[in-house]
Order: structure tokens, then sequence, then C-alpha cells
């Protein structure tokens, strides 16, 4: 790409995201906000890709964008659902004064905050610098799964903690909030035969996406966040058209595979713990090895919880067989 | 394969709970949580054992290098005095907080497959805030603490309970995104997050980045004027889970804004101090009044909290060993007085139905007289009359200011104690009138406190009360590694 080129390109990326964000902030629709921040997701990635930084473009893209964005759909159709019932219980989305107070505060604020950062001299050395440094002890080629399964691997082992805990808050609001309400999305049985196709088409290479994205995560961009947000697409498509119905339990199995990253993960670590003294310090030869398979368990138990979140449902079930065409 | 010594102990009091929430996802019966909880108040309680004594032996923290990386590249775990003293509190309320929980859950209809991976997830993540020894791993534990303490705020049933808990959600993320902002603008200029080895010296960049985390933090842990969440979410929760909220969940935001202040940015210190101290203050009369306004017991006691969290900053403008002595012992004998209080004030609730004070004059005979033994036990600890580890922590507090001249302090610990006394006996006096006769002794009632739902709450209050006699050397395990601003040294 020449100078010039990227120039533009650039500038119309920046023009594009300020437009976008404005729009999400002052239109006065509320769906329409929600696709404005999809494509504002979508928008970002490339604005990630362009600054040299594919993994969080691959983030943004998988869960800001994506689950993100399904995530809010499914809160605005529950959110019709039930306006239809109480109509006194209309959605205000119409404060634009508001709105225009907290966007003019906020970009001030972002003022100050990039004058502050312009002025920052980057660090000569740090933990940056040593990881580059120490990338060949990992077993890994690729500095960003390393810092992640290796120099920093308790926080990615605590991140799973929360991912849990999300799922559980969904629960104990739901049992809160015990009113029925109808499911907010189509039976199997609604659909015409070009989505079956469709979805037959879609899944094996949604699968086979999440698997790619996992195996490269050993030396480039890619790795079992980006890998379980796209399983987790699969889910919400499978959910979509009925193919996996709402459950008021989670089976074991299920719950199985909620907590198989922690208890991977965390396995290890006492392994390495009473065998060495030291918590996930791997044997080197061992490096590559464990992490694929901390990284295997992790995938799957990053999907599960973001298809039960957009789900609104403890658990998932498969439609009864006399249910289906 | 070897026994672990302190330094794996201190992995393991994260991961013995933690394990145990993943195990009460799998197995999600009462029989099987209670277990699982007995089981990690027995280990972790070990863990805690063999690094009280290696840190008396050697007089140094103790650190785990996590993944064999040494910082600034890895992550250390890292426990001195301050860190025993909220750990040691965090197992003795946890402990007996699961406890009355036994008898408290079956009774209110809370469900166990949702109520035990949470509690258990929770006492994980506040353990792994007190041995914490990186930013950006304080941001992970304290998102698990909040994740936890929100859905168990929730947990209790009701619109309410619902409104109070999402509220709380609200304002700790966003304290949570404010302090990653000052974490990421630390990483920006320093390129490295451990906060023992950072040098952070005045300049407008690492002011800033202080004062985001300090907001943040403030959030999380209810200080004036972010405090507004606190009241409806620890009075609408359960019992239990209102006892760790006041007596833990917020004390770990605190104690983080301690060990920064201190450790990691004591040359940013010299005005702030006077701001915090200063908010210290107007949290200390702003939450004693509103607590003696308040029409419910259980609202009267969040806003003593308030109240009381205010004193823990006062250690800014005083910094003395005085000082710092009054405040940890501040922090542990109002965790365990006010995890008391809030049990004992969940039994009364058992047999009531209710927590509104006109309706509870006369109540203290009968079936609730170990409660109000409990209650009366606490308050004192909480007023800061002797003997008690209140008065024990009023009063070094109290000698700190004396002898630093600061005249003012000293008279605002009096004014705060006065009003704490007024709030507090405002209800003793409602709760053990003899105007009336007792609603609960009337022939044919046979309702009762369950055993562990009174002993429980006794057990506590007890414990506040004992301070007052393990001070000393209690004291001595809890100033070991003491940061240098406090005792005066200025360090190598």
């Amino acid at each position: 790409m020449t100078e010039a080129f990227s120039w533009v390109f650039d500038g119309l990326l920046v023009i594009a995201l300020v437009i976008v964000a404005a729009r999400v902030v002052f239109t006065p629709v509320l769906f329409k906000a929600i696709v404005m921040f999809i494509v504002f997701g979508l928008l970002m990635a490339i604005a990630w890709g362009r600054l040299d930084a594919p993994h969080v473009a691959l983030a943004e893209a998988a869960i800001g964008a994506g689950i993100t964005g399904a995530l809010l759909l499914a809160a605005y159709s529950d959110l019709v659902s039930v306006r239809r019932r109480r109509p006194h219980l209309r959605p205000r989305v119409r404060v634009l004064r508001r709105h225009a107070f907290f966007a003019a505060s906020a970009a001030l604020a972002f003022a100050a905050l990039a004058l502050v950062l312009l002025q920052v001299p980057a660090p000569e050395s740090g933990a940056g610098t040593l990881a580059v440094a120490n990338l060949d002890a990992t077993g890994v080629a690729e500095g960003v799964t390393a810092v992640l399964l290796d120099f920093r691997a308790y926080d990615t082992l605590l991140e799973m903690a929360v991912l849990l805990l999300a799922v559980y808050g969904a629960r104990a609001v739901l049992v809160t909030d015990s009113e029925p309400r109808p499911d907010p999305w189509p039976t199997e049985g609604r659909h015409g035969s070009m989505v079956a196709a469709l979805v037959g088409v879609l899944a094996p290479l949604i699968v086979v996406t999440a698997g790619y994205l996992l195996w490269v995560g050993a030396y480039g961009p890619g790795g079992a966040f980006q890998a379980g947000a796209v399983l987790a697409a699969l889910g919400v498509l499978l959910r979509l058209t009925g193919r996996l119905e709402p459950a008021a339990a989670s089976s074991w199995p299920q719950r199985l595979v909620l907590v198989a990253g922690l208890i991977v993960f965390s396995l290890v670590g006492l392994a390495t713990l009473f065998a060495g003294g030291t918590f996930l310090d791997y044997p080197e030869a061992w490096a590559y090895p464990l992490v694929l398979l901390i990284e295997i368990a992790l995938t799957v138990s990053i999907a599960l919880p973001l298809i039960l979140l957009f789900s609104g449902s403890p658990g998932l079930a498969t439609p009864a067989p006399e249910d289906r065409r | 394969m070897s026994v672990p010594g302190p330094s794996q102990w201190l992995v393991l009091i994260v991961f013995v709970p933690l394990l145990a929430a993943v195990a009460a996802v799998l197995w999600p019966g009462r029989g099987a949580g209670r277990w699982l909880t007995v089981l990690t108040g027995l280990l972790t309680g070990g863990g805690l054992l063999s690094l009280s004594a290696r840190l008396l032996d050697a007089g140094e923290p103790v650190t785990h290098a996590l993944g064999g990386w040494p910082t600034p590249l890895g992550i250390a775990l890292y426990a001195d005095g301050l860190s025993l003293a909220m750990l040691w509190l965090t197992w003795v309320v946890m402990s007996a907080a699961s406890w009355h929980a036994d008898a408290y859950n079956p009774a209110h209809g809370i469900d166990e497959a949702l109520f035990r991976p949470l509690w258990l997830a929770c006492w994980c993540a506040l353990n792994a805030v007190f041995v914490s020894g990186d930013l950006f791993n304080v941001y992970v534990v304290l998102e698990i603490s909040t994740l936890a303490a929100v859905p168990l705020v929730a947990i209790a049933g009701g619109r309410a309970a619902l409104t109070a808990a999402l509220r709380y959600l609200l304002f700790a993320l966003l304290g949570a995104l404010v302090y990653l902002l000052g974490v990421a603008l630390v990483y920006g200029r320093h390129g490295r997050l451990d906060m023992h080895g950072l040098e952070i010296t005045p300049e407008p960049a690492m002011l800033l980045a202080a004062g985001l985390v300090t907001a943040g933090l403030m959030a999380k842990a209810a200080l004036v004027p972010m405090h507004v969440w606190l009241p409806p979410a620890h009075s609408r929760a359960p019992a239990p889970v209102s006892a760790i909220l006041s007596a833990l969940v917020v004390k770990a935001a605190v104690y983080l804004l301690l060990r920064l202040w201190t450790w990691t940015w004591p040359e940013l210190i010299n005005g702030a101090a006077w701001v915090l101290g200063g908010l210290g203050a107007v949290a200390m009369i702003h939450g004693s009044v509103l607590a003696l306004l308040q029409v419910r017991l259980k609202r009267v006691v969040a806003y003593s909290t308030v109240a009381q969290l205010g004193y823990l900053l006062l250690v800014f403008p005083l910094a003395s060993l005085l000082a710092w002595q009054g405040v940890v012992m501040h922090a542990v004998s109002h965790g365990l007085a006010k995890a008391g209080f809030f049990l004992a004030a969940g039994n009364i609730m058992h047999l009531l139905g209710h927590d509104r004070l006109q309706g509870m004059r006369g109540i203290s005979g009968g079936p609730l007289a170990l409660t109000m033994f409990a209650l009366a036990l606490s308050a004192v600890s909480l007023m800061g009359l002797p003997p008690s580890g209140g008065f024990l922590a009023k009063w070094l507090l109290l000698q700190a200011a004396l002898e630093a001249g600061a005249w003012g302090w000293a008279a605002l610990l009096l004014i705060a104690g006065l009003l704490a006394a007024a709030y507090l006996f405002r209800v003793l006096a409602i709760l053990l009138a003899r105007d009336t006769p007792d609603p609960l002794a009337a022939p044919g009632s046979d309702r009762h406190v369950p055993t562990a739902m009174a002993w429980s709450a006794l057990t506590l209050a007890l414990g506040s009360a004992v301070l007052a006699f393990a001070g000393e050397p209690l004291l001595r395990l809890f100033s070991i590694g003491s940061p240098d601003i406090m005792t005066g040294s200025t360090g190598p």
C-alpha cells in the first residue's frame, strides 16, 4: 500500500468511526443504535488491524462486534416483548439532551487524557521487551500467546472464573425475574429449507475456522479466546434456528464443559506446583503440548458461557425428535 | 512430589476455594456444598498457619514468582503482615458466615446450586486480592469478587434486591474501567505492573494515573462520594452475604488503596494524603448521621459501614507506625464486629420477617437472647468501647493523632465515636425496651433461632472482643513488612 493511499484509507476510517459513534449515541431508535454499535465494532476491528494489532482486531470483531452485538439484539427482542405485553414500560431512548451532555463530557475527558498520553515517554525496557527476549523458552512462537498462557497465565486462568461467574450472575437474575415469557427466537419448524441448508453449510465451516484459530495461536494471531468466540457464534446460529432450545437446568456434561478450562488449567498448575515448587512453571519439553491442551479446554469453556448468555437460559437442549420435520 | 511450603501455600489459598467452587458447579447438592466449604476452611486455615509461622520466623514477606518468571515479566504473589491480617479476617468471617448460611439459606429459599459456587468464588477472589502483587492481576481478581458479590445480592429474590444488585454492578464496573485506565497509564509510562518494583515519581501522567486508580477503587469500596450503592445492596442481600460484603468485599478495595499509596507510589502522597483523609472524615460524619436517621435495622448497619470505612483513610494524613497499626486493627475488628452484627440482624429478621426498627420494641428476651448478646458485643466494638478490638484500634489512632499534634483529627475521632455510640444505642434502646410486652414471648409461639445462626453471630462478636486481649502479638504479626513511609525509615 502506498503511503498516500494509506493516509486516505486511515483518514476515511477515522471519519467513519466518529460518524458511526455519533450515530450510536444520538439515534432515537434503540434498534438502530444497536446495529450502529455492531458496525462500529467492525470498523474498530479494521482500525486495530491498521495499528498492527491483529490479536485485538480478531477479538474486537469476534467479541466486540459479534457476540456483544448478538447479546444486545437478544436483550432488545426481550424488551420488545415486554413492551408489547405492558405498554407503559416503554424503553426510554429519546433522552437526546442527556446523551449530548455525556458525549461532550466524554470528549473533554478524552481530550485531556490524550494530552497527557502524548507527553508520556515510552519506557526503554519493561515487561514487553523481556517477553520478546524470553519467547524461546515458552514453547510457542507467538508473543501474545506466550504472555497469555505462560508469562501471565495466572491472569488468563482467573479470567475463566470471570466468565463462569458471568453465567452464574445471569442465572441469579433469571431466578429473581421469574415472570414467564415467550422465547424470543422462533423454533425450528417455522423455518424453510433455505435456512436448513444454510446452517448445514455454515456449521462445519465455523467449526473448521474455530479449530484453525485455536491451532494457529501458537505461531500467529489467534488462540483460545478468538476460537471460543467463533465457536460461540455457531451456538448462536443453532439457537436462532431452533437447533438448540433453552433448558431450565444445565445437564452435567454442560456443567463439565463450563468448568473444563478452569479444571485443566488449574490441574496443570497444581501438578507443576507439587512437582517443582512453582505454579505453572512448565517443564521446557512439555511446554507446547501443555499449552495446547490448556487452549483446547479453554476454547470450549469460553464458547459455552457465551452461548448460554445469549440463550438466556441455565442450560441448552436439542429439540425432541417428534418436533422435527 | 513435595510437601507445600509457605511459598506454595500462597498459591494454594487461592486455588483451594477456586477448585471448591468448580466442584460445587459439578455437584450442586447442599451436602456436597457444605463439605466443600468445610474442606476449603480446613485447607486454607492450614495454609494461613504455615504462612504466619514463616512470616514471624523470617520477619519478611513471603513471595511466589508464578510460572517461574521473575517480575516484571511474570506475576508475583506477595504476603506481608497486612496481607495476613486481611487473610485471617477473611478466613474467620467466611467460616462463620458459611456456618450461618447452613441454617439461613434453606429457611429463606436460597438456591444452593447458585449460592455455593458464587460463595466459594468470592472466597477465592478475596484471598487472591490479599496476596496479589500485580496491578493488572488486581483488576482481574477484583472483577471476580464483584461478579461473585453482585449475584449473591440478587439471590435474595425480589425486585428491590435485583435493583440494588444491578446498581452495585454498574458502580463496580465503572470503577473497574477507571481503575484499568489508570493501570494502562502506569504500564505505558513504566512498562511494568508489579506493585513492589515500580518506581513512580511525581509527574502529571502518574498523578493522573494514581487519581484514576484511586477513583476506581473508591467506587468499589463505597467510599464517600461513591457510596450510594452500598446501603441498598448490603441491606437487601441475604444475611450471610451482607456480612461478607461489609466485612470483606468493600475492604478488599480499601486494602488496595492502602497498599498502592504506601508501597507503589508513596512519593505522590503529599497533597493526596489530606484529600484522602478529608474524604475519610466526610464519610465518618455523613455515614454516622445517616445511620442515625434510618428506620430499618439493616440500613443502620449498612450506613455504619460507610462511616467505619472512613477511619481507614486517616492513616494517610497521620502517617506513623501507631496510625498504621490502628488502621490495620480497625480493619480487622470492624470486619469481625460488622459481620457479627449483620448475622445477628439476620437472626432478628428470621424471627420477625422484617427489619423495621418500629416493630422491634422489646424483643430482646426468649429466643433472641444469644443473638442479642452477639449484637450488643458487636455494637461495643463498633462504638470503640473497651474491652474490644474496636477500642484498641481507635485508641491507637487517637494516640497517633495526639503524638502528631493533629488536634483536628483527634477531635474528629472523638466526634465520630460519639455519633457511632448514638446510632448504636438508639438501636439497642429499642431492642431492649421494657415498656411493651415482648411480641415473641407470646404463649404458643415456638419460633426459635437455629443454633448455627445464633452461635455464628456470637463467635464473630466474641472474636472482636477477644482482639482487645490478643492485640499485642497480633499487631507484631500484622506489622511485619510495614511500609517505609509509616515506620519512618528511609529504606535502602
